[in-house]
């Protein structure tokens, strides 16, 4: 195992990584950048350094600093986190050509799989369903419009480098795909510096379903259930939940037999999710993998009882799993809200600054992840997300009656937080059927313009 | 003053509950001034102080700091009693006075200085980087030992300006 790791990332995943360090005996350097300088997490690491100034590009992107760094520190390994430099595959190589082991696969797996348009072909080598689409990247108009014909309305144009939607456009008949074909591709040239586009058929009201995989280095590849995140508003998640409302257990072999296959065409290792598309009828499709540790991985945690992020280490360190398939075993239902500094009465700007007063929730079933606490500055120049709480309860109606107990207990005074929006979509007679797909907020907040932030709302 | 003392003095100053202490190095001519402010209660002041993590010079990151002693913010620098403006790191790495080990420092105390004369180099990432000067005037000060790990931000010279 490793005796010393640095942890390239900030707030609630710096706080989790080192937590699973500590358990494990392993020292922890955190580094930071100024904006982060109170950061109470930063406490309970070994040591400190100080990267640079607030904007990421010149601390947590920065990879010459966070090196240099890990090289002063003299750590065996870097854990990246979610989100800044976790999914980029030059980062990683980096980390390997200066001997530190990189937590996550290896640079090439990261690179296949981040390119949305290879990914796709090992999904289809792997005996995955992808949706409906142009196989590879359309370059023209007349090609656009063919393929189309050929998949059948509504399409979606999509970005090959694309991410957090943009570079995608909805086309319904054949003169918004001729405009949205263009826009999309001028869109991603500026966003990614590459116009590459493709189409895809547009499940329309689906969930999304992902699973999450534990791979090691020795060919040992497990998947650890589902988890269904089809609450979410402009692509980003607000609620996870395990298992999924949707899913008949047939249904659960299948999407989860299928994420193993991926993974294992890949050569995947470390901790990584597969994220499908499951329309109305049952149909599941490949949308793409995802590198690193998710914000939802706790989830996953909660009705496995496994630690995901102690697992990475281990897996990272060159140890093999200690678990079978069928070791692994299910239990209740988890749920997951994310508590962002965004006001959802302002089309949930952020709402970033000191936060006067926070009590925690507690109490049979609650786990919270948070790096909050009463006089803590929110940064005004990283995401907005301030904590994740989750319930751990029997079954999925219980967990929801707990987690709105524990929203109304959550007190943050000073920034607003999407805690009222939580309340709202748990209380939601669609929402407790288990009849939601990834439309639902959107949908509601429309029908629902104002959100109160009145308890009970 | 170095590390291991201003780690026993902070470990002093908790058991103690003091809140702030300043003491006086006559061989440096240096006053520090450590100040208890911490978003616990303040009953459970601890104190911040900005030292440079992973030890002294000799052994960059010998033993690794106390889990107390980490967290330590770099907003709260010791500033020095003498005047002058300090010329801070632009960058994490490690800090080197002279660009070979036998060759004489870029600066010393009582050196004058003017925008673009080299003051140092910081190795990051195998790359030497040469620290240039910004301003005019006379070297006071090298705040930091030749080979000692820095972070950003970190005041490197003291500096009389012009």
């Amino acid at each position: 195992m490793f005796r010393r790791v640095l942890i390239a990332n900030r707030g609630e995943i710096a706080q989790r990584v080192i937590r699973a360090c500590r358990e494990l005996g392993i020292e922890t350097v955190a580094v930071y950048s100024t904006a982060d300088a109170d950061a109470l997490y930063l406490r309970e690491a070994d040591q400190t350094i100080c990267i640079g100034p607030p904007p990421g590009k010149h601390s947590y992107l920065s990879i010459p600093s966070i090196i240099a760094a890990a090289e002063v520190a003299d750590v065996e390994a870097i854990h990246p986190g979610y989100g800044f430099l976790s999914e980029n595959d030059h980062f990683a190589e980096v980390c390997r050509s200066c001997k530190i082991h990189f937590i996550g696969p290896e640079p090439e797996t990261i690179a296949l799989l981040g390119d949305k348009v290879a990914a796709r072909e090992l999904a289809k080598r792997a005996g995955v369903p992808v949706v409906p689409g142009s196989d590879g990247p359309v370059e023209d108009e007349a090609r656009a419009l063919s393929v189309a014909a050929k998949i059948g309305y509504p399409i979606m144009i999509k970005a090959a480098a694309g991410g957090g939607g943009r570079g995608m456009r909805i086309a319904r008949n054949e003169p918004s795909l001729v405009t949205g074909f263009h826009a999309a591709r001028a869109e991603a040239q500026n966003a990614f510096g590459d116009g590459t586009v493709y189409l895809e058929k547009l499940v329309e009201n689906p969930r999304h379903v992902e699973v999450q995989i534990l791979a090691d280095k020795y060919g040992t590849v497990l998947h650890l259930g589902e988890r269904d995140c089809s609450i979410q508003r402009r692509h980003q998640k607000l609620i996870e939940e395990s298992p999924s409302a949707a899913l008949t257990p047939q249904l659960r072999q299948q999407i989860c037999d299928a994420a193993v296959r991926v993974a294992r065409e890949a050569n995947y290792h470390n901790a990584g999710t597969v994220e499908f598309l499951l329309s109305r009828t049952g149909e599941f499709y490949f949308i793409e993998v995802n590198c690193r540790i998710q914000v939802e991985h706790p989830v996953t945690e909660l009705v496995t009882g496994i630690d995901l992020v102690q697992q990475q280490l281990r897996i990272a360190a060159g140890e093999p799993l200690q678990l079978k398939q069928s070791d692994i075993e299910f239990r209740g239902h988890a749920i997951e809200c994310r508590i962002n500094a965004e006001d959802p009465e302002k089309d949930f700007q952020p709402s970033p600054g000191r936060i006067d007063l926070y009590v925690p929730p507690g109490g049979p079933g609650v786990r919270l992840d948070s790096h909050a606490y009463s006089g803590y500055r929110i940064p005004p120049n990283y995401d907005s997300m301030i904590g994740k709480l989750l319930v751990h309860r029997p079954d999925r109606s219980t967990a929801i009656r707990t987690m709105l107990r524990a929203l109304d207990e959550f007190v943050i005074q000073g920034p607003k937080t999407t805690i009222p929006i939580h309340r709202q979509v748990l209380s939601h007679s669609d929402f407790r059927a288990g009849d939601h797909d990834t439309g639902f907020v959107e949908r509601y907040l429309s029908q629902h313009p104002r959100i109160a932030q009145g308890k009970g709302g | 003053m170095d590390l291991k003392l201003i780690q026993k003095l902070v470990a002093l100053m908790e058991r103690g509950k003091l809140s702030e202490l300043e003491i006086e190095d006559k061989d440096s001519g240096l006053k520090v001034r450590l100040k208890g402010e911490s978003a616990f209660a303040a009953t459970h002041a601890a104190p911040m102080v900005h030292v440079v993590h992973g030890g002294g010079a000799a052994a960059p990151v010998a033993g690794h700091a106390p889990a107390m002693n980490a967290g330590v913010p770099a907003a709260e620098v010791p500033k020095p009693v003498k005047q002058g403006t300090t010329i801070n790191s632009p960058m994490v790495g490690t800090f080197y006075k002279s660009s070979s080990p036998d060759a004489e420092p870029f600066v010393r105390p009582g050196v004058r200085v003017v925008p673009d004369k080299t003051l140092c180099i910081i190795e990051a990432m195998k790359v030497m980087n040469e620290i240039k000067c910004e301003i005019s005037g006379e070297i006071l000060e090298v705040l930091v030992e030749n080979g000692a790990p820095v972070e950003f931000g970190q005041p490197l010279f003291l500096v009389k300006t012009d």
